[in-house]
């Protein structure tokens, strides 16, 4: 800012009246009507679309009416008909973030409580290679995964040639892969399969768990857990005793969270899981720009999966607020 | 503190596993035929010049990613700069309103976002030019510069606010000798935040673009269906140099583990 500038500036600042109140009155409104168009209308117009119903060919015209929301619930023949073919898409989307959710935060939960023992530097060092990771673009990872869990060069080419496959094949290990989509007759196979899924998803949001769990745990009273260990605890007690009981609603919070977030993958889901397997958001994909294309029952598709996550998103709200005074 | 020795084997089997697919990838990347194994088969950099050099569709792809970066970044940190400033000034309902609504696309699934982008695009006529895709992920990531602008004007010094006002300053000089320059590392944190993630996304930029022109990550999806090739895994390796780039700039420029929440006292 120049000289002149902040003289201007102080005149308005000397006279509260109404050219100094005004001015920063306009400003003001104008950042509301903006942050409002780009961030909040969006989310109204999936609404609304939702609301229309699908023409002849990929398009579609507004309405008003709720057929796209009873065929996601009982299905477009219904009464004649019930289907819960969406349902279990929804049903699919929760059991994934939540197994998911849950991994990431039981394994970075001891890793970020190391973390912060370390010296500053170091974990300036640390933070930065997990934003590297947290960063990459889903389609990477997915990517990786593929590679690492590929028939030809991943994780089953290292199991044969460990020799593991043939001793899994003789104590009924390999059976029971097989029961459960983890092998084909000859070799172990993760894709397509709920576990390569659940995998890739918690790898995901695993960087995400550690930052969300840092400032509670960087912030824990370490005289609290001194005292605990001279008066004789062991180290395990510390942990039920003190530092759990301080940090549940942070790893409650955190996990919900996490939950929301790996509601709307779709790269890794797309890839991962089988046809039969997948989830709300590569039906909405589909609905809008993909094969089915009927962009009013993806919007429906959608308000039901903004409903979930917000109501899910609230309940963490809660539980993080309530700790705060 | 030392830590004990099963403590760190922990935190190294967990960089390994964070690091391995990565590391998977950028092997891959040096893979002489047209197919992606590990480890990579009769080694060449020839990926490399296809990516950067002869191949358009990849250096076209990679200008516009680094273009929507850069100035949607940039954007965002424009935009969250007075959000913040209000916040932190008066704290009153308007304005925490305002922030809570520039939060609410980073806090949702993406993919909703995207598909309600995608029809407003389609409702104004914007759909498929850069200016939407730009402003789209202004609107994805301004949460990240509003909440490190916000941690850095917390952070600015109580008692050089009262000398200032002491010494007759008005808030526009304070502004510009006191908050400006001690925010200012936090804003660059901001911005390097929103420029990585603007770089690396995928599913709002699909949805905007509609097809008329692509960035990296839409480019390695559309190729996605023809199986992975080495030419994507350069790509790869070229987002992730960005972004740890970027993440050091960071925590050069600011106090990383404080950025993060961490205590102050130590």
């Amino acid at each position: 800012m120049s000289a002149p500038d902040a003289d201007l500036a102080r005149t308005f600042e000397g006279r509260p009246g109404r050219v100094g109140l005004s001015l920063q009155g306009v400003l003001r409104g104008l950042m509301m009507a903006l942050v409002c168009l780009i961030c909040v209308v969006p989310f109204g117009l999936i609404l609304a679309v939702s609301l229309g119903h699908k023409v002849e060919g990929a398009a579609w015209v507004w309405g008003f009416e709720f057929s796209n929301y009873t065929r996601f619930f009982v299905g477009a023949l219904w009464p004649e008909q019930w289907s819960d073919l969406y349902l279990q898409k929804l049903e699919y989307s929760l059991y994934y973030a939540v197994i998911a959710a849950v991994l990431a935060v039981l394994t970075a939960f001891p890793f970020t409580w190391f973390l912060t023992r370390l010296p500053r530097a170091a974990q300036a060092r640390w933070l930065i290679f997990l934003l590297s990771t947290l960063s990459l673009s889903e389609v990477f990872v997915v990517m990786g995964w593929d590679i690492l869990l590929s028939n030809k060069s991943g994780l089953p080419m290292v199991l044969r040639e460990l020799g593991i496959t043939d001793w899994a094949k003789g104590n009924g290990i390999f059976d029971w892969a097989r029961a459960n989509g983890l092998a084909n007759p000859r070799d172990f196979k993760f894709k397509t399969s709920v576990f390569a899924t659940v995998l890739t998803m918690a790898y995901l949001v695993w960087p995400y768990a550690v930052i969300l769990l840092y400032p509670p745990l960087s912030r824990l009273d370490h005289s609290m857990v001194e005292a605990a260990r001279t008066m004789g605890a062991r180290p395990m007690q510390v942990m039920r005793t003190v530092i759990l009981p301080t940090v549940r609603l942070p790893l409650i919070g955190a996990t919900l969270l996490l939950f929301v977030l790996l509601l709307g993958v779709y790269v890794a889901v797309s890839v991962f899981a089988d046809p039969a397997q997948q989830t709300i958001a590569i039906s909405i994909y589909d609905e809008v720009r993909g094969a089915t294309l009927n962009a009013p029952f993806g919007a429906a598709q959608s308000v039901i999966l903004l409903l979930t996550a917000g109501a899910f998103l609230l309940l963490g709200q809660l539980i993080l607020n309530r700790r705060a005074p | 503190m030392r830590l004990h020795w099963a403590a760190r084997l922990f935190m190294a089997l967990a960089a390994i596993g964070v690091a391995m697919p990565i590391v998977v990838v950028m092997a891959s990347a040096l893979n002489g035929g047209r197919t992606m194994t590990f480890p990579p088969q009769d080694p060449t950099l020839d990926r490399f010049v296809e990516f950067f050099v002869s191949q358009p569709v990849w250096r076209a792809a990679l200008w516009n990613s680094v273009v929507v970066a850069l100035s949607s970044a940039a954007l965002a940190v424009l935009l969250a700069w007075p959000i913040a400033y209000w916040v932190w000034r008066e704290n009153d309902r308007a304005s925490k309103t305002l922030a809570a609504m520039a939060a609410l696309p980073f806090a949702l699934p993406p993919i909703v976002f995207g598909v309600g982008l995608g029809f407003m695009w389609q409702v104004t006529g914007g759909l498929g030019t850069y200016w939407a895709l730009i402003l789209s992920h202004t609107a994805l990531f301004l949460a990240l510069p509003l909440v490190t602008i916000s941690i850095g004007l917390q952070s600015v010094d109580r008692a050089h606010l009262d000398a200032a006002a002491t010494m007759g300053a008005t808030p526009a000089v304070t502004l510009r000798t006191i908050i400006l320059p001690q925010v200012m590392p936090y804003t660059a944190s901001g911005f390097f935040f929103a420029m990585v993630l603007s770089f690396n996304e995928f599913i709002v930029t699909f949805f905007v673009t509609s097809s008329s022109f692509s960035t990296v990550t839409l480019q390695i999806f559309n190729s996605l269906r023809n199986g992975f090739t080495p030419t994507m895994a350069v790509a790869a390796v070229t987002f992730i140099f960005v972004s740890a780039i970027g993440f050091s700039i960071v925590a050069r420029f600011s106090d990383l583990p404080r950025l993060m929440g961490a205590d102050q006292t130590k």
